[in-house]
Formats: C-alpha cells, sequence, structure tokens
C-alpha cells in the first residue's frame, strides 16, 4: 500500500529517485537516496515525500483534530516543518516516527491556540452532527462497518485533551511520561484523562452500560 | 471491590501494582472490562485512515517558494548588510589610519622646525668669526644659503591647510640638511680662522 516506486516515479517525471517502502508492519521506510534528494531541497523528491505520508498524517491529526480543517491545517504545517528541519533529520529512528512525532507537536500546538481563544467544552448535538458531516466530506473510508463509524463518531466527541491523550496513548504508544511533557502536565493528569477518555467513550457507545467498577 | 479505571488502565498496559494485577486475574468482572479496553484500543488503531479532501500539494508548493524567496530576500538582506558594515569599517579603520599618520607627519615636522631653528642658531652664533679664507668656501656657502632661501620661499607659499603635509614635511628635512651642511661648513672655516 501506499508510496511505492511507482507512485514516486509517476510524481518524479523519469528522475531517477528511490523512494519509500511500506512494511508489513504498516511502518514505512524511506529510500536513502529519496532521503537525500529532499535534503538537497528536490522538490520532486519533497513531493514524492508528500504523497506517500499526506494520508498517515491527515488521518493522525484527523484523530486529534475537531474538524477536517483543523487537520488540512495540521498537515500543512507539519509537511513546512519537515522541509525547514529535514537537514537536521538523523537516522537515529524512523522518518515516518519523525513525521508522526513532528504532526503530533503541530497539533497540540493548534489546540492550545484553540483553547486559549474557546474555553474546551465537549461538543454539542449540532456540532457533533456538523464534524460528522465535516468527516465524511470528499473522503473515502475504507470501512464502513457500523461499529467503526460509531467509534469515530464517539472520539470526535471527546473533549479536545481527552481526545488527544487516548490516541496518543493508545494508538501512538506514547507514555503517560511522554504525554505529560508534550502537554506540559504530569503523568498523573494523563492517567486521569485516559480513564476519563475510555469512561466516556464506554457511556457513548453502550448507552446502557453500567457505571465504573467501585 | 472492584479495581478503579485506572487500575483497569494500568492492568491493560502492563504498569499495574502486583496487587492490582492479582485482582484482575482472579475477578472475572474486572477481567472482562479489561478485555474490553483492549478491544477499544484495537478498534482505535484499526479506525480506516482518511485521505485530505483536496490535493494540499499546490498550497504547500505556493508556501514553500514563498518561504524560500523570503530566505532569499533575507540572505540578501544580510548581504547588503554586511557590505554597509565592512564599508564603514574600511572608511573607519582608513580614517583611523589617516589620523595616524597625520598625527606622525606634525610630530616630525615640528621636530625639523626646532632642529632647523637650532641650527640657525649656532650659525648666527659663529656668525662674523672671521672672514673667509678661500674663494671656494664662500662659493659653497653662498650656494647653500640660496638654496635655503628657495626652501624658505616655498614653505611660505604653502597655506596653512597643508602645513602638516607630506611635501612641507620634506622641505623641511631638506632645509634641515642644507642648515646643517652650512653649520659645518661654518664651523670649519671658525676653526680655520682660529688657527
Amino acid at each position: 500500500m501506499a508510496l511505492n516506486l511507482f507512485e514516486a516515479a509517476t510524481v518524479l517525471h523519469r528522475e531517477t529517485l528511490g523512494g519509500a517502502v511500506t512494511q508489513p508492519g504498516g511502518t514505512t521506510s524511506v529510500d536513502e537516496l529519496l532521503l537525500a534528494r529532499a535534503k538537497a531541497g528536490s522538490e520532486a523528491a519533497l513531493e514524492a515525500l508528500f504523497r506517500h505520508f499526506e494520508a498517515p498524517v491527515y488521518t493522525l491529526a484527523r484523530r486529534l483534530m475537531r474538524t477536517p480543517q483543523d487537520a488540512e491545517d495540521v498537515l500543512q504545517e507539519t509537511f513546512l516543518e519537515v522541509v525547514r528541519s529535514i537537514k537536521r533529520f538523523r537516522r537515529e529512528g524512523s522518518f515516518e516516527g519523525w513525521i508522526r512525532r513532528v504532526a503530533v507537536s503541530k497539533a497540540l500546538m493548534k489546540l492550545r491556540q484553540q483553547a486559549a481563544r474557546i474555553p474546551e467544552e465537549e461538543l454539542t448535538p449540532e456540532m457533533a452532527a456538523a464534524v460528522a458531516a465535516d468527516s465524511n466530506h470528499g473522503v473515502a473510508p475504507v470501512a464502513t462497518a457500523p461499529e467503526r463509524l460509531d467509534l469515530e463518531a464517539a472520539l470526535a466527541h471527546l473533549p479536545g485533551t481527552t481526545r488527544f491523550v487516548i490516541w496518543l496513548h493508545d494508538v501512538e504508544g506514547y507514555s503517560h511520561e511522554e504525554i505529560a511533557a508534550a502537554t506540559g502536565r504530569t503523568a498523573s493528569f494523563s492517567k486521569s484523562q485516559l480513564a476519563r477518555a475510555h469512561a466516556r467513550l464506554r457511556e457513548m457507545l453502550t448507552p446502557h452500560a453500567e457505571g465504573p467498577c467501585t | 471491590m472492584h479495581l478503579s479505571p485506572e487500575d483497569l488502565l494500568a492492568v491493560r498496559d502492563g504498569e499495574a501494582t502486583p496487587e492490582a494485577a492479582d485482582h484482575a486475574a482472579s475477578c472475572p468482572e474486572c477481567a472482562a472490562r479489561i478485555e474490553d479496553l483492549r478491544a477499544v484500543r484495537r478498534a482505535l488503531a484499526a479506525l480506516p485512515q482518511e485521505r485530505p479532501p483536496q490535493d494540499l500539494w499546490p498550497a504547500l508548493r505556493a508556501e514553500l517558494a514563498a518561504v524560500r524567496q523570503r530566505r532569499r530576500w533575507l540572505i540578501a538582506g544580510w548581504a547588503a548588510a554586511c557590505f554597509a558594515a565592512a564599508f564603514t569599517l574600511a572608511i573607519a579603520v582608513r580614517g583611523g589610519i589617516e589620523a595616524w599618520q597625520e598625527a606622525t607627519l606634525t610630530r616630525e615636522t615640528r621636530h625639523l622646525v626646532a632642529e632647523s631653528q637650532m641650527l640657525e642658531q649656532r650659525l648666527r652664533a659663529s656668525a662674523g668669526a672671521g672672514r673667509v679664507v678661500t674663494g671656494r668656501t664662500a662659493g659653497a656657502i653662498v650656494q647653500l644659503e640660496d638654496r635655503i632661501a628657495v626652501i624658505d620661499a616655498q614653505l611660505n607659499g604653502i597655506g596653512p591647510d597643508r602645513a602638516d603635509s607630506q611635501d612641507v614635511l620634506k622641505l623641511w628635512q631638506e632645509r634641515v640638511r642644507l642648515l646643517d651642511a652650512l653649520v659645518n661648513v661654518q664651523m670649519t672655516r671658525t676653526a680655520y680662522v682660529g688657527l
């Protein structure tokens, strides 16, 4: 799936370039040659990288942000940062891991800006409907199983910080300490937000579920 | 008593205390809740990938071009600033060197004027000490005095704005040299007369 040599070759108009290869686990290793050309400022190489990573980065941003517009902003700001900082990227981790961390940082920055403008609150039913409509606009979801759509909608209902914590912890694999460092809060705060997120998801996904164990 | 939501998550993530882990192993209800939490995590990770509703590359490419343009202007601005600074420094250094040279010139000229005055005093002191004994000596004295007169005329013709110029310095050097020669002639004659 995702960027293959055919895609890269199409983008690069017969330029001799490497590419990015998707690993069995879904992660991607970026070809050294492609990376070197991107570092040298080759627009074709940068576009090849963008074409490959736009979907995973947009999806990540979409999970962290409330609206598709915010996710688009995060995607754009992420790649601008990638272009600015790509020369400093060292092979200490995967290129995809680096890009995802940049995206998380940009999303967090945007959430902070939004929190400064409007107090964080949960979606009203009208806002939730708008978000649900936005989430399908121009997008062709791969999976359409009802439970998945329910989960996606429930996730969108969570307050920004809560959604941020559950996604980073449960999907991106951040530890509570890493989340604390990224958000400027404590690990205890991250743990309580994670518990709150799961409790809210449980409520929304099973409306008649019993309360938490006591 | 069952586990708290935080403890349930800690057990799921392998971060629980031994007590919480023991409870989860022996409590079917809590074990079921932990399995639910695992299922939610799996379901979140399995949510479908999305693509942006519109192609963002053209806008991004335009922004990158704008950034590069701004960077070029910034570099050009820095280059201009560096050039201006270097130019100012060169002027300042040159001004400093000129000031130093001017001070040196003034000091050397004053020294020559003082030396010239001292030689003239010696000439006046030896004047009339005797008569000229040979025509050759008299000719030499006249020649020296004529050349000194020419230099004096040149010095008088120089305005105050060039009082510390290199030309004036050379004239004073020449005047001292001629006066020195004249003093030597006079001394020789005086010594001869004294014999």
